[in-house]
C-alpha cells in the first residue's frame, strides 16, 4: 500500500454509539435525562410508562434506524464499486423499486408487518434477479446492468401504479401511500427480527470481503488474474446486498438517496480504499438516518415521514459537506 | 370517418336537446349555473358521497352508474349494503370519470366532486351534459348540497331534503343542549384513528366537526390537512380520554386494548377504545348517516346526559333515508358494551 497518511476509522465508528445512545433520550413525551439514565441502567424509580417509552417504543425504533442506514450506504458503496459506476445505488438498480411494489402488493392483501417484510424481499430479489438476466444474456457490461436496473425499476413503478389504482381510496391507499414516503413510525421489537438478522449477516459478509471490492472495482480480467472468481464474487455481492436493501426498504420504505451520497462523503473522508470505504459508510449512513428519524419523530407533533426529511435536509447536508471535503482535497475549485 | 360524423351529430343533438328542454337553471356549489332538463330520469354520479344524497332524496332508482365513497367492488360492501342496494354491482364504478363512458351511458345529469372533477365538468358541460358539482367537506356544506340536488330532482325531493334537514339540526341541537354542561366545562378529549394506529385526523377533516357537535375535543384539531401519521409517544402526552377508530381499514379496538405499549393511556385503561359501526355509508365522512355520527359519538362521549334515544333514531333513519328495515344483529352494532 501506499505510505499515504489516512484519518483512522475509528471516530466514524464510535460516532453512531454516541448518536445512538443521545437518539434515545429525545422524544415527544419530555423525559427527564435522569430518569432516561435509570430505565437504561435498569435502576428502579422510573414509572412503567417511561421504561416502555424508552425500553420498547425508542430503542426499536433507533435501533431499526441504524440498521437501514448502515445497509443501505454500505450497499451503495459496495454496488458503486461492483458496477464501475459512481451514480449506482440500490435504486437505480431496480432493487427499491421491486420492494417498493413487493410491499404495495402485501399491503393491499394483508396488513401483517412480516407478510410486508417478506413480499417486500422477494420482489426485490426479483428485480435483482431480471437485471442479472439481462446482464448475462447481453455481456454484463455496467451499462448493460445500469439499463437494465432502469428499466425494471420502470416496470416495477407501473406495477406499483397499479396496485395503487386498485387499492381502496379509504383505507388501503393512504397507507401504501405514507408507506412509500418513508419512515419508520410505529416500529416494535416485534418488526425487528428479520432486519437484525439481515443486517448482521449483510454488514458482516461485507465487513470480510470488503478488500475484494477494491479488487473489483478494477477490470474483469485483472481481478481473474488475481485469482479471485469474479462471477460468483460479484453475484454473491449483489445478491446480499439486494437482500440487505430489501430489509431495510421493507421496513422503512424507499429513502435510496442515502446509498448514493453516504459512500461518496465517506471516500471524501477516509479515500478510496474500500477497506476504510465501508466501515466509514456504515457508520454514516447509520448516523444519518438515526439523525434524520429522530427529527421525524420529535420536530412537530405529527410524524414527519423520512423520505421527506432525507431529501430536504439530508441531501443539501451531504452536498455541502461533499463540497467541502473535495475542495479540501484540491479535487474541486 | 363515419365515426367522426356519428359523434358530430350526436354531440349536436345533446346540445340541441339540452338547450330545447333548459327550462330551469340553478347555481351549484362551484358557482357554475346549470340548465336542467324538466325532469331528471337518469342520474351518474361520480361524486361518492353524493351518490347516498340521491339515495336519500327517494331518487336511488334513477341512478345508472354511481361511485360510493371508499368502495371498488360490490364484494366490499356490507351485506346491510348488499341487501339495500341490489343492482350494485351494476352501478358501482371508482376512480378518475370516463367522459365518454358517461356520455354513453346517457344520463340526464351528472353529479360530480368540485374539489376533483373541474377539469371533467368542463369537458361534460361543453358536450351539452349538465353537470352539478357539489362540495360537502362542512355540515352546513352537506345540508346545502342536499337542498341543490333536491331543487334540480323535483318537489317529492325537495320535501324529503326539507325533512332531512329538520331531522339533521333537531338532532345536532338536542345533542347540543343535553351535553353542553358538561361539555363546556369538562369535555371529552377524543382521539380519532384512520387506517392505522398511528393515523389521525386533521383538524380540518369532517370528523372534528362531529367530534365537537357530540360535545367532545379532538386532541389533533390542532394538526392540519388531512390524515396525520403521529407516533405513540405524542399519543401518550396527548392521553385522550376516548379512542375512536373509523369505521373502514384493519384497526381494531384490540389491537390497542390488548397492546402492552398501549396500557398506560387513559382510553386504554377505561376500556373506551371504539371503532365505529359501519351498516351503509361510513358515518364519518359528509353522508347523510353523519348525522347519526354525531348522535353516536354524544352517547358514547356522555350516556347519562344524551335524551335521545340511538337505536330509535338508527332504525328511523335507515327506514327514512335509506328504506331499509334494519335486522336486531344491525342495530346492534350500534350498541356500546
Amino acid at each position: 500500500m501506499t505510505p499515504e497518511k489516512r484519518p483512522p476509522v475509528w471516530p466514524i465508528v464510535l460516532l453512531p454509539a454516541g448518536v445512538f445512545l443521545a437518539a434515545l433520550f429525545l422524544g415527544r413525551y419530555g423525559i427527564r435525562i435522569g430518569d432516561t439514565v435509570r430505565v437504561l441502567l435498569g435502576l428502579d424509580g422510573p414509572s412503567d410508562v417511561f421504561r416502555s417509552l424508552i425500553l420498547r417504543v425508542r430503542l426499536p425504533r433507533v435501533l431499526a434506524a441504524a440498521c437501514v442506514g448502515a445497509n443501505l450506504a454500505v450497499v451503495g458503496a459496495g454496488f458503486q464499486g461492483l458496477f464501475r459506476n459512481p451514480l449506482v445505488d440500490s435504486r437505480i438498480l431496480g432493487v427499491s423499486s421491486g420492494a417498493a411494489f413487493g410491499a404495495a402488493l402485501a399491503l393491499l392483501l394483508t396488513h401483517e408487518g412480516i407478510t410486508v417484510q417478506m413480499s417486500a424481499f422477494a420482489f426485490a430479489m426479483a428485480a435483482i434477479g431480471l437485471v442479472m438476466l439481462i446482464g448475462f444474456r447481453f455481456g454484463s457490461s455496467t451499462l448493460v446492468l445500469v439499463i437494465g436496473g432502469i428499466l425494471v425499476g420502470a416496470l416495477f413503478n407501473s406495477l406499483l401504479g397499479l396496485i395503487k389504482y386498485v387499492a381502496d381510496p379509504l383505507s388501503t391507499l393512504p397507507t401504501i401511500t405514507y408507506w412509500l414516503l418513508g419512515g419508520l413510525n410505529a416500529t416494535q421489537w416485534a418488526d425487528l427480527p428479520a432486519l437484525l438478522a439481515t443486517s448482521a449477516v449483510g454488514l458482516s459478509f461485507f465487513l470480510v470481503l470488503r478488500w475484494r471490492l477494491n479488487v473489483l472495482t478494477v477490470s474483469d480480467a485483472e481481478a481473474t488474474a488475481l485469482g479471485l472468481r469474479v462471477r460468483f464474487l460479484r453475484g454473491a455481492f449483489v445478491v446480499v446486498g439486494a437482500l440487505m436493501v430489501a430489509a431495510s426498504v421493507s421496513m422503512a420504505g424507499t429513502i435510496g438517496w442515502i446509498g448514493l451520497v453516504v459512500p461518496h462523503v465517506a471516500r471524501a473522508l477516509t479515500g478510496p480504499d474500500y477497506r476504510t470505504v465501508v466501515p466509514a459508510s456504515a457508520a454514516l449512513g447509520a448516523c444519518t438516518v438515526i439523525v434524520l428519524d429522530t427529527i421525524a419523530r420529535t420536530a412537530l407533533p405529527t410524524e414527519i415521514p423520512l423520505g421527506i426529511l432525507t431529501g430536504l435536509i439530508g441531501v443539501p447536508a451531504f452536498f455541502l459537506l461533499l463540497v467541502r471535503f473535495l475542495r479540501a482535497r484540491g479535487e474541486i475549485r | 370517418m363515419r365515426r367522426i360524423t356519428f359523434a358530430v351529430i350526436a354531440v349536436a343533438l345533446l346540445a340541441w336537446t339540452g338547450i330545447a328542454q333548459s327550462e330551469r337553471t340553478i347555481v351549484d356549489q362551484a358557482g357554475y349555473e346549470v340548465s336542467l332538463p324538466d325532469s331528471i330520469e337518469s342520474i351518474a354520479s361520480v361524486y361518492g358521497i353524493g351518490t347516498y344524497f340521491v339515495y336519500s332524496l327517494g331518487a336511488g332508482d334513477r341512478l345508472t352508474t354511481a361511485y360510493y365513497i371508499g368502495l371498488k367492488s360490490a364484494a366490499q360492501a356490507t351485506a346491510t349494503m348488499q341487501r339495500w342496494e341490489p343492482r350494485l354491482s351494476d352501478l358501482l364504478s371508482f376512480g378518475d370519470p370516463n367522459v365518454e363512458e358517461l356520455v354513453a351511458g346517457g344520463a340526464d345529469v351528472v353529479l360530480a366532486d368540485a374539489s376533483q372533477h373541474e377539469a371533467v365538468a368542463a369537458q361534460l358541460r361543453e358536450l351539452g351534459i349538465p353537470v352539478v358539482l357539489l362540495s360537502a367537506e362542512h355540515p352546513d356544506a352537506m345540508k346545502e348540497a342536499i337542498q341543490l340536488l333536491a331543487t334540480a330532482l323535483g318537489e317529492e325531493a325537495q320535501r324529503r331534503a326539507d325533512a332531512f334537514v329538520d331531522a339533521y339540526d333537531r338532532v345536532i341541537s338536542c345533542v347540543a343542549a343535553d351535553v353542553s354542561p358538561i361539555a363546556d366545562t369538562a369535555p371529552v378529549r377524543v382521539l380519532f384513528l384512520g387506517t392505522s394506529a398511528s393515523t389521525a385526523i386533521g383538524g380540518e377533516m369532517y370528523q372534528t366537526n362531529l367530534i365537537e357537535a357530540a360535545g367532545g375535543v379532538s386532541v389533533t384539531e390542532g394538526l392540519s390537512g388531512g390524515w396525520n401519521e403521529v407516533n405513540l409517544e405524542q399519543i401518550l402526552r396527548w392521553d385522550p380520554d376516548v379512542i375512536l377508530i373509523a369505521p373502514y381499514g384493519p384497526v381494531q379496538p384490540s389491537d390497542l386494548l390488548e397492546h402492552a405499549d398501549w396500557q398506560s393511556l387513559q382510553a386504554v385503561q377505561a376500556g373506551r377504545v371504539v371503532r365505529m359501526p359501519r351498516l351503509i355509508a361510513p358515518m364519518d365522512t359528509p353522508v347523510p348517516e353523519s348525522m347519526l355520527g354525531v348522535l353516536w359519538m354524544a352517547t358514547l362521549f356522555y350516556p347519562e346526559v344524551v335524551t335521545l334515544d340511538l337505536a330509535d333514531e338508527v332504525v328511523a333513519f335507515y327506514a327514512t333515508y335509506y328504506g331499509v328495515t334494519l335486522t336486531d344483529e344491525e342495530i346492534a352494532a350500534f350498541a356500546f358494551q
